[in-house]
């Protein structure tokens, strides 16, 4: 049933080749989940989220300080070895201070037509926060169209956000199949969909997630006895992890990573000014905690979203050295665990070694299980 | 002209002497916690073994982590500027020197006449040098010798996170608990120590050609995987272990000479 | 032999006095009815000045720093921080404060003084977070102004940026006569960012004192120098004592006073040093080295411009240009502007601006190495510094690193990094000196 994002996630750069090939048009990476799509979309250029492989490399350590993420240094690895040699541009959302080197470094080293660094506010709950977006983002506009050499009228982002949104609706109807106490499919599977959609075109991703979502009440495989777990953390895409702890006997249900939930979580709202829109979409949406300033609104979405999903408990998921999430990491879990959540935490590189992972997630589970007794 | 250069390292203390350019003795021993007994003893050994005045050696150069306690070294030399006077002196063509020992890896780029124009110190983590893989022998409960054979056995690739030995250690215990065969965990090994260096080594440049020294020069698991992730053949000197020692001896008599030509006097001989 | 005079610097107690005076001020604010506040070494501190003349702010880095080179306490700091569950591997000067937080022991002595309010600014990841923390566990105000609109080159033509950050300031001022009850002046604001302005420019142009061969001061001394730009770049007393120290050190040149007795070899650092460790410079001396500064001396306050001739020298300030500053707004967006050209904010968004910075110190002051420390303990100052390396490299400056941290002892192996430095010194053809 889910082959089709299966095959997306693991060739995607066939995918976005061929994409190219078919549609003439141009692809551009994109190196945070804050990057507007909908003004690419509107542009017809497809919108690549740029992540790592999970290979252990040796061509990093001369452009990036060992001390940053091991998530990007995989990714800037990507870039190095001519992975993603098909795309045409590439531009990154101001969000952590690791990322912005490796796109900085990517740059320098792997020449595109279009670059683009987008300054973004890095308070979002601060009320200053859309009125300067706003601004930032019309540079941006403009420097999208002149690299297309297509002024966007109003129908172009009408439809560049229709097609975002429609794409963040199907994913929400995916995630409402995992509230019931029945989960109708696995966290391996909604891993594929979310992580896919964030490169594969939007039109053609969400007919195929029509097409699974019209089946899946139908579906007899079921997902209803393992523990309830909610993932939360740093970026992640590791799906032989999550592979593992489902074998292990959880099913994940929801999440609150850059690659899940935060990506697709909010719509973009129907505004006269639509540049405006889009700014308040992305100052609105699920925070980054390297953004998360200065009130916190990360804990309490995080919080209803366990609670919407019935977890369990939750698994923290920390990259290595990922200082956003590592400020955030003790509050957090207290916060959780306050309100009846359980949490394990693990630390992430760029490969995990599995069986420790699973010993603990197998002694996480069996503590909740025991809870349950009583 | 008799030359003398010492590497004093945190477990050998290693001796070797130089008579008009020419290797004629070569020595070592534990280096043990009185470095300063022991090279004295080291150097008293080796004259009376090769039956050489004290007063036919015109100069002696230390180097090695215990360079200091060499109290009759006229010259203290550092392991990196020695193994690039080596094996320049080996190889004249030597563009890059990996020299990777038991505490930790070095690289290189050597110019000229062996100057050292740029270098490359992995840091406090062991996963790039010897002692990593003696930790991860005793894991797989075999001989440092032997996890470099069986290493050659395999032709598996089984990704394994060198960025930290102790969480190299518990990938390690992972694929023992899959039933890995130890032959392919002993090629991930060396595969992961191998990245690590060439890593560290791009940091001042991968270029041809590269001689490898050091005590991992001996472990032929290693060199397989580094020769694999360099594309390249390394070269290997005789006694990979006896490098800074001999570079060590070169600097001696290059400084001998200068410091003659300076004072005006010659030289004996 | 000594090949130059040497002298201590004449200003050198007072500088230790201000310094004590500073942290004693500050502690013992609310006994005089004064307001306290706390937040980084970046943080507009001329905002606060506003509130009147009894006003002392506490910045976290200064003070971690202070922390760091006592081992001890430090080692403790750290420990408690840890003993809550923090990552070993977040800002070192964070940790340190938190752990003097959470043991609620004072470097200075005495428990911790809990603050009025917290007021930082956000360039670095941990900036606002730090104070996210702090606030909570001491339950205090806090306000935070969002800073990261990209480098000042594209900042100079683009007038909303500036406005972004002045809306901020706005709103922090409310928030400031909110919390304290007080009434804000706005003359004293004025005075304040003048004095911002005036210090900051001065100490770039003490440091433009240091292209001098021999130099007049070496990185170590000026480490104790640079200080009180991320005390109180605004404070009246700090910006006099800067036009002193200026004076004193053109002085220094006039009477040929160097700052080492032999010097042969001028290197540049970049980040903060190991501070438990600064005996690593006096270890330079011994091959007659020494550090004339790194752009982390010269621009994490002092501010620069690119002169006419294609010099770097300091920043003209508003006041030599004739800059009229008649109200709030106005001071606002004068400082805002003034600030965005920091040096040491510029690599925040592109390490190649960076790059072009420390090529330009290393060539205009005479530089023959580059010794840079990869600092694991901030990311902010460490960012893109592979890049830098990269870049200096290709320029045909020796380069060397050394890993270490800032504020973190048990990261920072002392017998490793001298060897290092030995085999610097040796491709440099330096030999230590003949001790006579
Ligand atoms: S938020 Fe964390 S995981 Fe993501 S790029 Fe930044 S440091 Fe890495
Ligand atoms: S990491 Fe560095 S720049 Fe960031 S808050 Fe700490 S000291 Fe400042």
């Amino acid at each position: 049933m889910f082959s089709q994002f299966e095959t997306w996630y693991r060739d995607r750069h066939d995918y976005a080749r061929r994409w190219k090939e078919r549609t003439g048009g141009k692809v551009f990476g994109c190196f945070c989940s804050y990057v507007p799509e909908e003004i690419l979309v509107a542009a017809d250029i497809l919108p690549v989220r740029v992540l790592g492989n999970h290979e252990p490399q040796d061509v990093t350590e001369q452009h990036l300080f060992g001390m940053f993420c091991p998530f990007c240094r995989d990714v800037l690895a990507q870039g190095l070895k001519g992975r993603y040699e098909y795309l045409d541009g590439i531009t990154i959302a101001q969000s952590c201070i690791h990322l912005r080197q490796t796109y900085r470094s990517w740059e320098e080293n792997v020449p595109h037509d279009f670059t683009y660094y987008l300054p973004h506010p890095m308070h979002v709950a601060s009320p200053h926060a859309v009125p300067y977006l706003y601004e930032e983002l019309k540079k941006f506009r403009a420097a999208v169209e002149q690299f297309t050499g297509k002024p966007l009228s109003d129908d172009d982002l009408d439809r560049g956000i229709r097609l975002v949104n429609e794409n963040r609706a199907a994913l929400h109807e995916l995630y409402a199949h995992r509230k019931g106490p029945v989960p109708k499919l696995s966290g391996l599977e909604a891993m594929w969909v979310t992580v896919s959609s964030m490169w594969v075109d939007k039109e053609e991703h969400t007919a195929e997630l029509r097409k699974v979502l019209a089946q899946l009440d139908e579906r007899e495989e079921q997902f209803g006895d393992g523990t309830r777990l909610m993932l939360v953390g740093s970026e992640n895409d590791d799906t032989d992890f999550i592979r593992m702890v489902e074998a292990v006997g959880a099913t994940v249900v929801t999440d609150d990573h850059c690659t899940g939930t935060r990506y697709f979580w909010n719509e973009t709202p129907e505004l006269d000014d639509r540049i405006e829109a889009i700014a308040k979409r992305y100052v609105e949406r699920p925070a980054c905690p390297a953004k998360d300033h200065v009130a916190r609104t990360r804990f309490p979405h995080i919080l209803k979203l366990a609670r919407d999903f019935d977890v369990a408990g939750v698994i923290l998921i920390q990259q290595k050295f990922c200082d956003p999430h590592e400020a955030d990491m003790v509050p957090l879990r207290s916060y959780l665990e306050e309100n009846g959540f359980p949490t394990l935490f693990l630390e992430f590189d760029v490969t995990v070694p599995m069986g420790q992972f699973r010993i603990r997630t197998e002694a996480f589970l069996e503590m909740l299980m025991e809870e349950d007794l009583f | 002209m008799i030359t003398i250069g010492v590497d004093v390292g945190a477990k050998n203390a290693k001796l070797l002497v130089l008579r008009d350019g020419e290797i004629v003795g070569k020595k070592s021993r534990e280096s043990g916690f009185d470095q300063e007994t022991v090279t004295n003893e080291l150097l008293a050994a080796t004259l009376a073994e090769f039956g050489i005045d004290r007063d036919e050696v015109t100069g002696i150069c230390s180097t090695g982590a215990g360079r200091k306690a060499v109290q009759y070294a006229g010259d203290k030399i550092t392991e990196v500027t020695a193994a690039a006077r080596a094996c320049f002196e080996l190889y004249p063509d030597t563009k890059t020197v990996i020299d990777v020992g038991a505490e930790e890896g070095r690289a290189i780029r050597s110019g000229e006449r062996g100057k050292v124009e740029d270098f490359a110190i992995n840091e406090k983590c062991a996963a790039g040098s010897g002692a990593f893989t003696e930790a991860m022998a005793r894991a797989l409960e075999v001989s440092v010798d032997e996890l470099g054979r069986i290493s050659l056995k395999s032709d598996a690739s089984v990704p394994m996170n060198a960025q930290c030995a102790v969480f190299a250690e518990s990938e390690v215990i992972s694929l023992l608990h899959a039933r890995t065969p130890k032959q392919d965990i002993a090629k991930a090994i060396h595969d992961a120590i191998a990245s690590r260096i060439v890593s560290m080594t791009r940091r001042v440049g991968l270029n041809k050609p590269v001689v490898l020294v050091g005590g991992m020069a001996r472990n032929v698991g290693f060199i397989h995987s580094l020769n694999t992730a360099m594309q390249d053949e390394v070269r290997i000197p005789d006694a990979p272990e006896m490098i800074a020692a001999y570079g060590a001896a070169l600097v001696a008599a290059e400084r001998a000479v200068v410091a003659a030509t300076e004072t005006g006097a010659s030289g004996p001989g | 032999m000594a090949v130059h005079k040497t002298a201590p610097l004449k200003c050198w107690k007072k500088a230790k006095e201000l310094r004590e005076q500073y942290y004693r001020d500050y502690a013992s604010a609310h006994e005089r009815g004064g307001i306290r506040w706390t937040g980084g070494a970046w943080s507009f501190d001329a905002i606060p000045y506003g509130l009147g003349d009894d006003v002392y702010p506490l910045t976290g880095e200064p003070y971690a720093a202070s922390i760091a080179f006592n081992r001890e306490f430090s080692l403790e700091c750290l420990e408690a921080t840890e003993a809550k569950g923090w990552a070993r591997d977040l800002c070192s000067y964070m940790r340190n404060y938190w752990g003097s937080m959470y043991l609620n022991r004072f470097l200075f002595g005495g428990p911790y003084p809990k603050p009025n309010f917290g007021f930082q600014d956000h360039i670095c990841c941990s900036h606002a977070k730090w104070y996210q923390v702090v606030s909570e566990h001491e339950d205090f105000p806090y306000f935070s102004i969002d800073v990261s609109v990209g480098p000042y080159e594209e900042v100079r033509d683009d007038p909303h940026k500036i406005r972004y950050i002045v809306d901020q300031m706005h709103e922090a001022i409310e928030f400031m006569e909110q919390v304290t009850g007080r009434e804000y002046d706005d003359e004293k604001l004025i005075e304040a960012v003048k004095n911002d302005c005036r210090s900051t420019s001065t100490w770039a142009k003490i440091c433009e004192l240091n292209k001098h061969v021999p130099a007049p001061l070496e990185e170590k001394t000026m480490y104790s120098l640079y200080v009180f730009g991320t005390l109180s770049k605004a404070k009246k007393e700090f910006a006099d004592f800067y036009d002193e120290l200026y004076d004193e050190v053109r002085e220094r040149i006039e009477q040929g006073i160097a700052a080492i007795p032999d010097e042969r070899c001028r290197l540049m650092s970049d980040t903060q040093p190991p501070w438990g460790f600064l005996k690593l410079f006096r270890y330079l001396e011994t091959y007659g080295a020494l550090s004339i500064g790194s752009l982390y001396t010269f621009g994490l306050i002092g501010n620069w411009e690119t002169k006419p001739d294609g010099s770097w020298g300091a920043r003209t300030t508003p006041m030599e240009l004739g800059v009229e500053i008649d109200s709030r707004d106005k001071a606002l967006e004068v400082l805002s502007e003034w600030t965005l050209s920091r040096p040491e904010w510029q690599h925040f968004y592109d390490p190649t601006l960076k790059t072009k910075m420390m090529a330009q110190i290393a060539k205009e002051w005479h530089v023959d190495g580059v010794m840079l420390h990869l600092n694991r303990g901030c990311e902010g100052l460490s960012c893109g510094i592979m890049q830098n390396r990269n870049g200096l490299v290709d320029t045909g400056l020796p380069v060397m690193t050394f890993e270490g941290n800032m504020g973190d002892e048990r990261e920072f192996d002392m017998g490793r990094t001298t060897t290092r430095i030995e085999s610097f010194m040796e491709t440099l053809g330096l030999q230590p000196l003949e001790t006579a």
